[in-house]
């Protein structure tokens, strides 16, 4: 008989091998083994052949004795399980004689107590699927179920959930077997086999009896079993088991595990229950860094935190009024203020022989893109080579010499870049950006407002600098500064859910007199700011206004972005798309698919669900009839789905190989930005050896995609192959302007906040997806898909929607009183820990830093000092330590 | 009256007092007392909206305490240059050259890249482009043949439109001429135009402008091409067998560099080049006798080319089959040991001349009775400037690319329409023994000093 389920055997964790095997054996064998049996094992063979014989004498008190002496035998035998126990061994030729005689007894104690024998005999005995070692310890004594052994709990549980199921189907009672799992469910927690107590509950579908029977001991290694598990599950069965942990996080007052999966759940009560429940000051600000990282706007309201002051210091937090002096602290502690120039990032001079491409003569192409490298290498740091003017330089000095090198729509981007140079510095940024308002040329007054977006991206004053700013401008009727007003907006109030932003952005979507690219901006902005909210209104609003426009309108490439916003709405919501999927099939046919696919890939993104990447492989298979482009999104689709955890990501890069193979022109050109997400942050070598490859192909549309994304998978690492590779193709193609620009945005990528920041979407050990990021990304890559029309055209600004996916990759320690605290820490390769029993090592190859530091995908850090406590288990970003009340300097 | 605090940049100002009877300008000039900003520039943002400047402080909704968030700055508004850049985007063709810093390649024309790459090597000729520019003469001379002669106005033309473009262009008109003087160029096998041998192209192109321009020129640029790519060689024809000697001289567009067991480097092909053996009948002894020939060079040009015979006809395979032994050519070439004595003598004065003027050429020598009027002279010594290379196992098949000096100092590989640049240290790499592109001709500029 094999293992009953895969599931239980799954949490093997004692070590015992297989013991069943021999049951398969012939008989023959035993025999055969029977002649050089030692002495003491003969003795103890012909013992039990004679308790054999005694349990079947008619006089009970022989009967009990033999029974009883048998019993005995067994169990101490069991005890030390490496092979199949001797007296089982001897036992098995005799199992259908105790059957037998099992079926004559009259009920009484003695037949209970055969039960039990033949419940353990039925071990190795049992037929295949017969499952009798059940039966008969329903119908034994119901003793202690441990007494025999793990093995046998283990073989039992295996049986149950077969049994389960046959009588779910049969619609029988399974009171009976329910008494059972109790009883195991009890064992295994007590003797660290949590994984099997939680496979077998999921079987019975009762995870419930969980919460009785962990404990502080063993709490932690259930719940990890659970939250990982989750990622396998089939909805809704997910949602239940997190629930479990959630509650049982909350019974053990692990309270940011707790808040971890509040927020997976995107359940914002248990977050307010939180803070009811955790009066502790030093825990709660704590939660307000982990809702900060995550990206949520959260309200505290006063039913929540009562006094006053509490309540506006961490409302703080959680605005994220602290990401840019930790982010400034982390890089004094590396020393790399310092600005950088593009040139720095260039490095010309390690190019052989190629010239620099370059002549005297400005390029306005190569001038953007050195205004974007410059933007994203000094990212947040306040100062830079191009932009800012240093104290002492006359006003008007050198930065308005740099912004006038840009051309026309270019000059947006480099006053916008101001922005991303004093990202998340409201107050001496705006006062940077405040002079450009006041500009004749509308170039640059849009680009000031852009900056507003910017700088306010993942943090919220309670001023709204942004709202104020940006509103008036949004009524302009100049198309280019509508734009940027809105796409400031969508920024700077991204998942706010903000009332005033839809009461001024939902007008424009319905306006016939707003031209498409103006309601595409609208969408994207909506869908930012509403993301993942499936708000029916802002949907409705975005359905007719697809539905409104002309088939030739619906043709402009940035017609894409209105399917996308929409999509947005139901970021990672799953069936709650479905509706409005439903009315998206009675779109104009030009976009119906595209429409369906996007909002399929938005609605399942983060979720790793296995159905959806096929039905997206399903949709690359097919031949295009002309003018279609749903393949771009499909593909997009599967890096958006399958991101989710390390195993789907994996088969999905596979996939994408074999689509690079077989698919044709429209497919492989999204294939890249397909790589560039799912490994986002995270150079691994086989997707950067893919995408170097496609950085030289002969369609110029897979190689420019090919080489951003060489910038987004290796964004903020300051990888030095990539970077290599990056400068040997901008000697490759020094010629080709456009390819020449994308080289350029993929090294500033490469190199984004001088390799201290992340465009990741995930954080907290690879667990929370913040769905502000992702949507960032993902409005990134949609124009990627149509490279020529929309970064090569005039919007190139829309690169920085990357900034909603900027964080910095940090492990910040601060004390009580939230200044930076350094302490030794362990920073290595996280290991999987899952199912494992006792306290195994959660990193490998460590190296002993202090703190602030760095950490890189996969990455995970530890104290290295007794002395502290951490306030959260997860070390990332914002941690408060706490002075461990039992730390002794000597020790 | 209210107190709020208000935050500008930076700074806090707290206890600030709102008289709420006045208007809202009132208050800004409060704050323009505090932080210079001009009220005109202050942006005061309460709870999402800007404060104007005549709202009424009842409606605006400010309570006590409330904090207040004041954006401006005193800075100058920024203003666009005067002048702004000239975006290499906007320019015209023309002056894009000039920033690419090389001139455009060819188009290929289905094989002709034996054709462009020996156009690429002319054309970087200056003395050449110059002397086309006077062509034709205002009087036509009978002398010149018509497909000669369109053929002269073509290059004259092609160089003129490689000037001028970034983009490559298509010798179409040139090929047309070529092809109708030289028929052979126009074979065609299978319906296609073959591929040709550079050499002949390079030979017979130059034959046909030496001849249009000799004829078109005045004076002393009577052969201004003989000036510029001319070697004069002056031989000594021995007998052995009879102890014969006559002097001969010949003029020749190029040297040979031939290629046997033994050379390792140009030199000692150039060497081996000059001297040859030849049969012909001896009048004192009634009969054919072997004769070697020792060439010696007796006259310099501004440009020696030099062609290195790496074809041979093999009888076998009925095509130019390739010698692909490495020899090895200098960047820098003294010819000095091939001179004539009588050469040598004139080039003693050029040769010492840099060393004397304490390396500075420009600047005679002082002391020494200097000239009137300086004159340039050559040395013996030689730059390479172009090199053509040929890819592939015979001469009418593989492939032809031109590698030209760039008058700023850069190598361009003219690789048909697509101009790559490349090192100087990877141009010496070109010389053979192995599949790779290798000289088959090599151009060499005189390094001339004025004295």
């Amino acid at each position: 008989m094999a293992p009953a389920e895969p599931s239980s055997s799954g949490g093997a964790t004692q070590g015992q091998p297989p013991v069943k095997s021999p049951a398969n054996d012939p008989k023959k064998k035993d025999e055969k083994k029977d002649e050089d049996l030692s002495e003491e094992d003969l003795a103890l063979k012909q013992q039990l052949e004679l308790y054999v014989e005694r349990a079947q004498d008619t006089d009970p008190g022989l009967q009990k004795v033999a029974l009883e002496s048998m019993r005995q035998e067994i169990r101490t035998a069991t005890s030390s399980m490496t092979s199949v126990p001797k007296p089982l061994k001897f036992l098995r030729p005799h199992y259908g004689t105790l059957q037998a005689h099992y079926e004559k007894m009259s009920d009484s104690d003695l037949k209970k107590l055969l039960a039990d024998i033949l419940s353990v005999l039925a071990l190795t005995m049992s037929p295949e699927g017969e499952r009798e070692s059940l039966k008969y310890r329903l119908l034994g004594s119901d003793g202690d179920i441990g007494s025999w052994g793990h093995e046998y709990v283990r073989n039992l549980a295996g049986e149950i959930s077969q049994e389960y199921s046959k009588r779910q189907i049969e619609e029988a009672p399974i009171h009976d077997l329910m008494v059972l799992v109790v009883q195991i469910v009890a064992f295994h927690m007590k003797h660290n086999a949590e994984p099997e107590a939680v496979d077998l509950l999921m079987e019975v579908e009762d995870l419930d009896l969980l919460v009785e029977h962990v404990d502080s001991a063993n709490y932690k290694r259930t719940c990890l079993y659970l939250t990982s598990s989750a990622k396998y599950l089939p909805g809704p069965d997910d949602m239940l088991v997190l629930d479990i942990a959630h509650s049982i996080y909350m019974k053990f007052e692990e309270y940011p595990r707790a808040l971890q999966i509040a927020l997976y759940l995107d359940n914002f009560q248990y977050v307010s229950d939180l803070f009811q429940r955790c009066k502790d000051p030093l825990k709660r600000q704590q939660f307000c860094f982990i809702l900060a990282r995550h990206g949520v706007s959260f309200e505290l309201t006063e039913s929540i935190i009562a006094d006053d002051g509490e309540r506006y210091a961490l409302q703080e937090i959680i605005n994220n009024t602290r990401l840019s002096g930790g982010y400034l602290t982390l890089a004094r502690d590396i020393e790399v203020m310092e600005p950088k120039s593009p040139e720095d990032i260039y490095k010309a001079h390690l190019i052989e022989g190629r010239g620099s491409g370059g002549g005297t003569v400005d390029s306005a192409r190569q001038n953007l893109a050195a205004t974007f490298v410059n933007a994203f290498v000094n990212a947040g740091f306040g100062q830079d080579k191009l932009m800012t003017v240093p104290a002492e330089a006359s006003s008007g000095g050198s930065s308005s010499s740099w912004l006038f090198k840009n051309k026309e729509h270019g000059k947006a981007s480099a006053t916008a870049s101001l922005g991303m140079i004093m990202l998340w510095d409201i107050d001496s940024g705006l006062a940077q950006l405040d002079k450009y308002f006041h500009s004749p040329d509308t170039h640059v007054v849009s680009g000031a407002l852009l900056g507003v977006g910017i700088i306010n991206c993942n943090v919220q004053s309670d001023c709204d600098p942004a709202l104020a700013l940006l509103a008036e401008y949004v009524e302009k009727e100049d198309a280019s500064i509508k734009i940027v007003a809105i796409m400031g907006l969508g920024l700077a109030y991204a998942g706010s859910q903000n009332e005033q932003i839809r009461s001024i952005l939902m007008p424009l979507l319905l306006d016939g007199r707003s031209s498409v690219d103006v309601i595409a901006f609208a969408a994207i902005a909506l869908g930012l700011v509403y993301v993942g909210s499936c708000n029916e209104d802002v949907a409705q609003n975005i359905v007719l206004a697809l539905m409104e426009r002309s088939e030739a309108e619906l043709g402009d490439p940035l017609a894409s972005f209105l399917p996308l916003g929409l999509g947005l709405l139901f970021l990672g919501k799953q069936e709650s798309v479905e509706a409005t999927a439903e009315v998206s099939k009675t779109f104009n046919e030009k976009i119906r698919k595209h429409c369906d696919m996007t909002l399929l890939s938005c609605a399942y993104a983060g979720t790793g669900n296995v159905l959806k990447v096929q039905h997206f492989l399903g949709q690359c298979a097919q031949h295009l009839e002309k003018g279609e482009s749903y393949q771009g999104p499909a593909v997009l689709g599967i890096a958006m789905v399958a991101m989710a955890e390390e195993l789907g990501l994996e088969m999905a890069i596979r996939s994408l190989e074999h689509l690079l193979q077989y698919g044709e022109q429209n497919i492989r050109r999204a294939v890249p930005l397909a790589l560039g997400l799912l490994c986002i942050s995270n150079p691994k070598v086989n997707v950067m050896d893919t995408l170097s490859r496609l950085s030289h192909d002969t369609d110029s549309e897979v190689a420019m995609a090919a080489m951003i994304s060489l910038g987004l998978i290796g964004a903020g690492t300051n990888n030095a192959r990539i970077a290599g590779m990056l400068r040997n193709l901008s000697s490759y193609y020094y010629k080709d302007a456009s390819l020449l620009f994308c080289v350029r945005i993929a090294q500033g990528l490469v190199h984004l906040g001088k390799g201290l920041l992340t465009l990741s979407p995930y954080h907290s050990e690879r667990a929370l997806l913040s769905p502000t990021a992702l949507a960032g990304l993902v409005v990134m890559l949609h124009a990627c898909l149509d490279m020529k029309a929309i970064i090569l055209g005039k919007y190139h600004y829309v690169l920085y929607f990357l900034v909603l996916a900027m964080q910095p990759r940090m492990l910040l320690t601060v004390d009580e009183n939230l200044k930076p605290l350094s302490v030794p820490v362990r920073v290595g390769q996280a290991v999987d820990v899952v199912g494992q029993a006792g306290r195994p090592k959660t990193i490998t190859g460590f190296q002993t830093h202090s703190t602030p530091v760095l950490l890189a995908a996969g990455d995970r850090a530890e104290l290295a000092t007794e002395k502290y406590i951490p306030l959260s288990p997860i070390l990332e970003g914002f941690v408060i330590l706490k002075e461990n009340p039992d730390y002794n300097e000597e020790s | 009256m209210l107190k709020v605090s208000v935050k500008w940049q930076k700074e806090v100002f707290s206890n600030m007092e709102i008289d709420t009877t006045q208007p809202p300008y009132v208050f800004k000039c409060q704050l323009y007392d505090l932080t210079g900003v001009p009220p005109e520039r202050q942006k005061i943002v309460v709870k999402g909206g800007l404060l104007k400047d005549d709202a009424d402080w009842s409606k605006v909704g400010i309570k006590e305490g409330q904090k207040l968030m004041m954006m401006g700055t005193a800075d100058e508004i920024v203003k666009a240059p005067e002048k702004g850049p000239i975006f290499a985007e906007d320019m015209p063709e023309e002056e894009q050259v000039v920033a690419v810093g090389h001139s455009a390649g060819l188009v290929n024309l289905g094989n002709t890249c034996y054709m462009n790459s020996t156009l690429q090597c002319l054309h970087s000729v200056p003395e050449l482009k110059s002397a086309l520019i006077q062509y034709p003469p205002p009087v036509r001379s009978n002398t010149v043949d018509q497909s000669s002669h369109s053929l002269t106005v073509a290059t004259r033309e092609l160089f003129n439109e490689l000037d001028k473009n970034v983009r490559p262009v298509a010798p179409v008109r040139f090929l047309t001429a070529l092809r109708s003087k030289y028929p052979q160029f126009a074979q065609l096998h299978n319906g296609v135009y073959m591929q040709q041998d550079a050499e002949e192209c390079w030979t017979q192109l130059l034959f046909t402008l030496s001849s249009a321009l000799r004829s078109s020129g005045s004076g002393e640029d009577a052969d201004a091409l003989k000036k510029f790519f001319g070697i004069d060689l002056v031989g000594r024809v021995h007998c052995p067998e009879s102890g014969e000697e006559s002097m001969e001289t010949e003029s020749v567009y190029s040297l040979k560099c031939h290629i046997s067991q033994e050379v390792n480097h140009l030199h000692e092909g150039l060497k081996r080049g000059l001297k040859s053996e030849l049969e012909k009948s001896s009048p004192s002894l009634g009969r054919s006798a072997v004769y070697t020939k020792d060439s010696r060079i007796n006259d310099l040009p501004r440009y020696l080319t030099v062609q290195f015979v790496r074809f041979f006809w093999k009888r076998e395979t009925n095509q130019k089959a390739k010698i692909l032994r490495k020899v090895d050519y200098p960047l820098s070439l003294d010819v000095y040991d091939l001179c004539s004595d009588d050469l040598c003598k004139r080039l003693e004065v050029p040769r010492r001349g840099p060393s004397n003027a304490s390396g500075d050429s420009s600047v005679s020598a002082p002391g020494e009775g200097t000239p009137p009027e300086k004159e340039k002279h050559l040395t013996g010594i030689y730059d390479l400037v172009a090199v053509l290379t040929h890819k592939g196992r015979s001469a009418d098949s593989g492939h032809y690319v031109a590698w030209v000096k760039q008058e700023n100092g850069k190598w361009i590989q003219f690789d048909d329409d697509n101009p790559i640049p490349q090192r100087e240290e990877d141009i010496t790499r070109l010389s053979g023994g192995g599949d790779w592109h290798m000289a088959y001709i090599c151009m060499y500029r005189a390094r001339d000093i004025s004295i």
